[in-house]
């Protein structure tokens, strides 16, 4: 089936997730849909499989126009989508999941449909074994018969190599190569891992801040698609304001700590930070730097190793102790895990400062809410706000006394201006002896406001760098997995 | 997070769910084979016929505006305290008790001390289902309603063994307390104003602190977001525990309240089922305090009315509860219709 998106924009509130996109997909092919965290990717097979609509432009299935999509219809019309986690009921065995999810038929018939696409693609798959029983690679492959079974024409896989072994993987790609050469399937392929796209795909579509930035025929250039990927780094911020002066002592210093995340572990993390020196951390998403963050604002354990701040060792200390002691974290998703969506901008500031209560009352609010040009009133809910100003807010809310400042994408789903104001902000609280640690997506930010960077790959800490040796390229194939470790 | 309390009740919502209910109560009573309207009419004047009446019923709201306004404590953080039950059970308990060592009678400090002491119960067994929420990750829905189960069994197990009339143990009972030790009602009345102002007390009570205060304020962020709680320092775990031991002690009152003020003895079903029903108002009242009052008076006049359907009906009395629940049912219709329509306007 051909595919075509016509100038699709999607906009999640102020967060522009693609911006006019124009795209042809041909049946028989392998496309690799290419970007870092947060580009747009997902967004846009979402509404190839009908999980979300477009605010404006459409998509055509073989010349009509599909309106309307919505997750069934989109199965109907021939669009399979494999997610990173399988969408199975692990309680049940093989062959039950096969059903329920499957076309309606005999159960005999049925019986016979999973072993003949079981053998056909050398997947070995008990129909009575349990699901909970089985790897993410076999899961995939169950889910992969069932979207076939069910006549799928477009087949979008979402990040299928995470968490599957060397041999599954290769099985994968060769059954999408015979799913498009001898039968026509036209299949997509998400993911960020360079490698797998040149081994894989015959054309490749790079994604940008929700833009479609290229689309190129393999042979690939790694170089050229790291550049197309991260971007150069002479456009977006770029040169800004001066860094801050670094000061002498070495006020936080981490050695041989281990930190016990929900998900994973970090191990053997050695650093130090002087005030004034940023940080910045580069890597894919679940690479480590979410929980370097979280465990250096005390919300994660602390295993071994020694974490100390300001001359005082803080050993699996509650968060509250790390705050008092100046610490603060700010979230990446700050609606969602930093305000609270219905409470007043007042009555953040309330409880922000409860020390402050009473005797100002109104007053702190206010200039607050002047001192960082946040647009909106007092009794204004932090769920009305554009993100811009939810940022503001929190920034606004950071306590004075704050000299270790922990932020996660600090400028994510801004815009230029409102970044430069974040950054202008967090610049002075440098120089005026605090320390900076923060992650971003963005690599030109990276480069653009740290003193030295750490690239995070397979959750290690692969560089630990002066800025002004790692260029943007550098860190890319770092974090790709494509570099030797420093 | 299921935020239940989060939907405002404006008064053309209000009317639709009412609507709603009214058809929905004239179909049962149709199948019932009652004549529908005479059955609603019977119903509120058995509540609010006469004097006598009217006292009955602002016996029966009392303890459910106590019950009512201590939810509303617990639902800030967003806490489904289905636990109150077991909660004014216990203070109902802890009332007998203390009042047991004196059959001679007593003061008005005795009174004091038990009221007191089923506050403390109530707020003990609510701080259990806290720990449990907080430390034993059990949800607040399941502890509850298990430490509800072990209450009635304490109760039950009590009045049989250990407190049980000499020579009779039965449904009935306890020995009836020393009438010195009852809390009168107005001559020959069942409106008792101490209760009354205790419980007008009350609600205001909660009102100050939800409003006023800070303690309030972080209540409420904990049950907006308890993420971002933890990270303005709010401590989300021990806001959770303080506003369950509040709750508790509050529902303790309406337990204590009415061991000394209505039956003067521990009963089998001393709660009367109006920790459940106290759930339902304060979910009507969705948050908003000065809701309460009134919902409470509208419950107490169905709970009230409802003696009447027997004897003048031959219906059972449980009508009123049927009332009760479609109401509810109704305004969550209505919001989650609201809810639906608005979703579809936005995706035009």
């Amino acid at each position: 089936m051909r595919v075509e998106f016509q100038d699709i924009h999607k906009y999640y509130g102020w967060v522009r997730a693609n911006v006019g996109i124009n795209l042809v997909l041909e049946p028989g092919r392998i496309y690799g849909l290419l970007g870092e965290n947060g580009a747009g990717k997902s967004t846009l097979m979402r509404m190839l499989a009908g999980h979300t609509q477009p605010s404006k432009g459409c998509i055509l299935f073989d010349g009509e126009v599909a309106d309307g999509l919505n997750p069934s219809r989109a199965l109907n019309m021939g669009v399979g989508m494999l997610y990173q986690d399988p969408l199975d009921f692990p309680a049940l065995n093989i062959f039950e999941n096969f059903l329920l999810g499957g076309r309606k038929q005999a159960k005999k018939q049925t019986l016979h449909r999973l072993r003949e696409l079981g053998e056909r693609f050398h997947f070995s798959l008990p129909p009575g074994e349990k699901v909970s029983e089985l790897t993410v690679g076999e899961r995939q492959q169950l889910e992969l018969l069932r979207l076939l079974d069910l006549g799928v024409k477009v087949l979008v896989l979402d990040e299928p190599t995470t968490g599957i072994s060397i041999t599954q993987k290769e099985m994968l790609f060769a059954t999408m190569r015979q799913l498009a050469k001898d039968r026509g399937r036209t299949i997509v392929f998400v993911t960020h891992k360079l490698a797998e796209v040149e081994e894989l795909c015959e054309e490749v579509i790079v994604l940008r801040r929700g833009k479609l930035v290229a689309k190129l025929q393999s042979p690939f250039q790694s170089d050229e698609l790291i550049k197309l990927m991260f971007g150069s780094e002479h456009e977006g911020i770029g040169k800004t304001q001066l860094r801050p002066e670094l000061g002498k002592e070495k006020f936080l210093q981490l050695q041989n700590v281990q930190l016990l995340g929900d998900k994973y572990t970090l191990r053997d993390i050695s650093l130090q930070i002087r005030p004034g020196e940023i940080l910045g951390l580069a890597g894919l998403e679940g690479n480590g730097q979410e929980l370097l963050l979280r465990g250096l604002a005390g919300l994660a354990r602390v295993g071994k190793g020694r974490l100390i701040f300001d001359g005082e060792e803080f050993q699996g200390r509650p968060y509250l102790k790390f705050r008092q002691a100046g610490i603060h974290f700010l979230p990446a998703a700050r609606l969602e895990h930093g305000l609270f969506p219905d409470l007043s901008l007042v009555e953040h500031f309330r409880l922000a400062f409860p020390e402050r209560n009473g005797d100002h009352g109104q007053l702190l609010p206010e200039e607050g809410i002047k001192k960082f040009s946040i647009q909106a009133q007092l009794s204004t809910s932090a769920r009305a706000l554009s993100g811009g100003n939810q940022q503001r807010l929190l920034l606004a809310l950071i306590p004075t006394q704050t000299r270790l400042l922990l932020l996660e994408h600090p400028t994510r789903g801004l815009d230029h201006g409102a970044g430069q104001q974040v950054w202008s902000h967090l610049l002075d609280r440098c120089r005026r002896d605090a320390a900076l640690i923060f992650s971003s997506a963005d690599l030109d930010e990276i480069k653009a406001h740290s003193h030295r960077v750490l690239v995070f790959y397979n959750r290690q800490i692969i560089a630990d760098r002066p800025v002004h040796s790692l260029g943007v390229e550098e860190m890319g194939r770092l974090m790709a997995g494509q570099g030797r470790a420093v | 997070m299921f935020q239940a309390a989060r939907f405002g009740l404006s008064l053309g919502r209000l009317a639709a769910a009412l609507f709603i209910s009214f058809v929905i109560t004239t179909l049962i009573l149709l199948v019932a084979g009652a004549p529908p309207l005479h059955s609603l009419v019977i119903l509120f004047e058995g509540g609010l016929g006469s004097a006598a009446k009217v006292t009955q019923t602002i016996a029966v709201w009392i303890p459910l505006v106590l019950c009512s306004s201590a939810l509303l404590l617990t639902f800030a953080p967003g806490l489904w305290n289905i636990g109150v039950e077991g909660q004014i059970i216990l203070g109902a308990i802890f009332a007998t008790g203390f009042l047991r060592p004196f059959p001679a009678g007593g003061t008005g400090l005795h009174l004091v001390g038990a009221l007191a002491a089923g506050m403390i119960g109530g707020a003990l067994w609510a701080y259990l289902a806290g720990v449990l929420r907080t430390w034993g990750r059990v949800h607040e829905i399941f502890g509850g309603l298990g430490l509800n189960f072990v209450a009635l069994g304490l109760t039950l197990w009590l009045i049989f063994g250990p407190w049980r009339r000499p020579g009779v143990a039965s449904m009935s009972g306890t020995e009836p307390l020393h009438h010195t030790l009852w809390l009168k009602g107005l001559k020959g009345l069942s409106l008792n104003p101490v209760s009354l102002a205790l419980a007008i007390l009350a609600i205001f009570f909660v009102i100050f602190l939800l409003r006023f205060t800070r303690w309030g304020l972080s209540l409420k962020a904990v049950g907006q977001n308890p993420e971002a709680a933890l990270l303005f320092g709010l401590k989300p775990n021990r806001r959770i525990l303080e506003a369950m031991v509040a709750c508790g002690a509050l529902a303790g009152l309406a337990g204590g309240l009415q061991v000394v003020g209505v039956y003067h003895r521990l009963l089998p079903a001393i709660s009367s089922n109006y920790g459940y029903t106290a759930l339902l108002v304060t979910m009507l009242a969705s948050f908003r305090p000065h809701l309460i009052p009134p919902i409470c008076l509208f419950f107490a006049v169905l709970n009230v009315g409802s003696i009447q359907l027997p004897l003048q009906l031959q219906l059972d009395s449980s009508l009123s509860g049927v009332i009760q629940g479609v109401l509810v049912l109704a305004v969550f219709l209505v919001h989650g219709l609201e809810e639906h329509f608005r979703l579809l306007r936005r995706k035009r």
